[in-house]
């Protein structure tokens, strides 16, 4: 495994660095905490941060698998399209926002706007998660095990929204709907695939009250 | 909807197909985007069901096949009748019947402060004499990110074409617009639509993906937008074009977000955007991943990072706070900043905010212009003027007043075909700019509309020539607030400069000239860091 110091270096060097040495092996990044950004853009191979970070970490994320062994800054995964994100403390503001499609697992808790604008990413949030997550989600799944604050899943458009825990007020243009067989077994892959101890028969389901709500 | 009521619909009955032979024809009803005919499906007959949705863009008129229609301005009901015009009363009318507001394309109508009150001064003994555009060059190229990117773009003519999006437009026209900037070698925009696969290489002049037959010379650039949507963007999408321009706003509605109704995400807009089809595409009024400059520059460096620090970063304002939303975008590290006014088009916007909200270009360029002198980036940091520019007389005027290149979005569209009907957001545009049904669409030829658009850009570039040389110029970049007045109080009281005849500034600018707003972020302690970050983008 390659390592890297990014202890005084800035964000071109470092992904720089990252970029270059990704091949069959993971490339291991320490000292990383004040790098916005880091990790952005990879198509392909793992690295491993072993510490906390800024925030954008995995921008535009597009094929990398992204492990981190502590917290994260502001919109952790942002505008993603493939790829695996894992972190095993907790997300900031903004987890997971505008992605289009792979995986987001924070197993700590995660800020407001959590999953905002997803477009088809699966985000699991292990612990809670803060006010208007999952706002405007167009599709794609939003799992949260703990609970959610304000205007949970506000404006829901489409998409699937599960949360085992409690919110204080679900948003506009939501409805829960019944569990069914899909869902369990899609949830059961889930938490099988990320080592996640749950049952989904404890979940409930939020979906879309209306496909258009704004203009009719 | 659009409601004007300026307008008198006259159909001549003897020429009228219809009221000839009832049944045989209703092509007014066909294509008139605001229902002011109807056809009465019993007995074929047409009616003129609501003259007051007239917007006057006679697309009625040219499409009659017997030449019975008539549209003429009824100004003088709207000055006798106001407040309470007709456009007024119908408003209030449709609001009640339908507990809706009302929504428009195209942009603001009506009279707003504008460059027509400015004049060009041209030079006599006094000053350098004038040039000779029959037999003398003039400098028109302007370069972006000169300093800061490893492939700045030189645009060979000071314009751009504005954000527009695939979505807002149709496929043809987008193809169009590529096609225009490569026959110019200025630049197109992907809008926040997506990537239409087209415009990477029409732009660039080549007539497909492979890029081994360039068809139209010089080959121009593909802005890239960055914007609250997030429409279609990925890491390749980032890296398709020449530049990424971050969208913060827009001039035909500053303050909210894009706005594409489900009618008209049709399959191709749904696979191009990566959203659901017949939904809702509307875009955040803001960032949700920024909540401060601070982050804003974090945001420029990842792209920068992402783009292999290749391309230039664009800005593009709505007209709001100028002065301090420069500032903030000179310090969020912009290497070009687009500040649209308040006539700046749209595809689709709530009316109140596209008719009221905004301050006009012309009060925009001077704060702005100021502001980048006060950072000392001012020709350096690019500044591109939109909104309501026509014609190379309006450019020129934005030139003069400080911007280093203007775009056309309203006049690119004009130039394709529309004839002004407010109703982009329908889905029905008789001439396919911004419609996505294939009918409609099979009218706009791409090569022949980017011949237009070219051409149009042609000749505005050698009336802009005209102007420069006739004021003792050889350069654009050479353009200053010296060769143009102001003609009537309110411009120069709006733009500050000089008043013709008094040849002075009104004497309400002369403390300010030259020294930041009370409001700007270089005022009161100087460049404090936090002050800028409460001027500009936190949210």
């Amino acid at each position: 495994m390659n390592s890297i110091d990014a202890k005084n270096k800035d964000l071109q060097a470092i992904n720089r660095q990252i970029r270059d040495n990704l091949n069959d092996h993971p490339v291991k990044v320490v000292n990383a905490d004040h790098l916005h950004g880091l990790a952005a853009a990879i198509k392909h191979g793992e690295v491993i941060i072993d510490s906390n970070t800024g925030d954008y970490l995995g921008v535009l994320n597009d094929g990398a698998t992204i492990k981190v062994s502590k917290n994260v800054g502001n919109y952790l995964g942002d505008n993603m399209t493939t790829g695996t994100i894992l972190v095993e403390g907790n997300g900031g503001f903004g987890v997971a926002q505008y992605c289009y499609g792979g995986t987001v697992v924070v197993l700590g808790n995660a800020g407001d706007f959590t999953a905002t604008m997803n477009k088809g990413a699966v985000i699991i949030i292990a612990g809670d998660v803060g006010d208007e997550a999952g706002t405007y989600m167009l599709d794609g799944d939003l799992i949260v095990l703990g609970n959610a604050g304000k205007n949970f899943a506000n404006y829901l458009i489409r998409g699937d929204v599960y949360i085992r825990g409690e919110w204080e007020n679900l948003g506009h243009n939501t409805r829960i709907v019944e569990m069914d067989n899909r869902d369990i077994e899609k949830l059961n892959s889930y938490f099988d695939t990320y080592g996640i101890e749950a049952d989904p028969q404890k979940f409930k389901k939020i979906v879309a009250a209306s496909k258009k709500p704004f203009y009719k | 909807m659009s409601v004007i009521g300026a307008f008198c619909v006259s159909v001549n009955r003897e020429a009228c197909i219809n009221a000839r032979m009832p049944g045989k024809c209703a092509t007014c009803a066909e294509v008139c985007p605001h229902g002011v005919y109807s056809l009465n499906p019993v007995t074929g007959e047409m009616h003129i069901q609501n003259y007051n949705a007239c917007v006057g863009c006679r697309i009625c008129a040219e499409f009659c096949p017997s030449n019975a229609i008539r549209i003429n301005p009824a100004e003088p009901e709207y000055i006798s009748r106001y407040p309470w015009t007709l456009a007024a009363v119908e408003e209030i009318h449709y609001k009640a019947q339908s507990g809706e507001y009302l929504l428009r394309g195209f942009g603001t109508h009506g009279q707003t402060p504008n460059f027509d009150m400015i004049t060009v001064v041209p030079s006599q003994i006094a000053s350098d004499a004038p040039l000779d555009k029959y037999r003398e060059e003039c400098e028109m190229q302007v370069v972006i990110g000169q300093d800061t990117c490893e492939k700045p773009i030189i645009l060979k003519l000071p314009f751009v074409w504005p954000a527009m999006s695939f979505g807002a437009l149709s496929k043809e026209a987008k193809m169009a617009l590529a096609i225009g900037a490569a026959m110019t070698g200025t630049a197109a925009n992907t809008g926040e639509g997506g990537l239409l696969p087209e415009e990477t290489w029409l732009s660039r002049g080549y007539t497909d993906g492979t890029f081994r037959h360039k068809e139209w010379e010089p080959g121009g650039y593909l802005v890239i937008q960055w914007s609250t949507g997030r429409w279609g963007v990925s890491a390749d999408y980032v890296n398709s074009g020449d530049a990424v321009e971050v969208k913060v706003g827009q001039g035909a509605k500053p303050g909210m977000g894009g706005h594409l109704l489900g009618s008209k995400v049709t399959e191709d807009v749904a696979r191009v955007r990566g959203i659901p089809v017949g939904s809702d595409a509307l875009s955040p009024c803001r960032y949700y991943d920024v909540q401060s400059l601070e982050d804003m520059k974090h945001m420029v460096a990842f792209l920068r990072d992402v783009t292999n620090y290749q391309y230039p970063i664009f800005f593009k304002l709505g007209p709001s706070r100028p002065y301090a939303d420069v500032a903030a975008c000179i310090e969020a590290g912009a290497d070009a900043i687009s500040i649209d006014g308040l006539v700046g088009g749209t595809g689709c916007s709530p009316d109140l905010v596209t008719q009221g909200v905004g301050i006009p270009t012309i009060a925009c360029l001077p704060p702005a212009v100021q502001a980048l002198k006060d950072y000392g980036v001012h020709r350096k940091v690019k500044l591109i003027a939109l909104g309501g520019i026509r014609n190379g007389l309006d450019a020129y005027k934005a030139l003069a007043m400080g911007a280093d290149a203007v775009g056309f979005g309203s006049a690119a569209e004009v130039a394709l075909g529309c004839r002004v009907c407010y109703a982009c957001h329908k889905g029905n545009c008789p001439y396919g700019i911004t419609s996505h049904k294939p009918e409609l669409r099979a009218r706009l030829d791409p090569v022949e509309g980017g011949e237009r658009l070219a051409n149009f850009l042609n000749a505005t570039a050698e009336e802009i020539k005209i102007l420069t040389m006739l004021s003792g110029h050889r350069r654009i970049a050479d353009l200053t607030t010296e060769d143009l007045r102001a003609m009537d109080m309110n411009t120069a009281a709006l733009t500050g400069l000089k008043l013709a005849g008094f040849e002075r500034p009104l004497p309400m600018w002369e403390p300010y000239l030259g020294k930041p707003p009370e409001s700007s972020p270089l005022s009161g302690n100087g460049k404090n860091l936090k002050d800028r970050e409460k001027a500009g983008l936190s949210s």
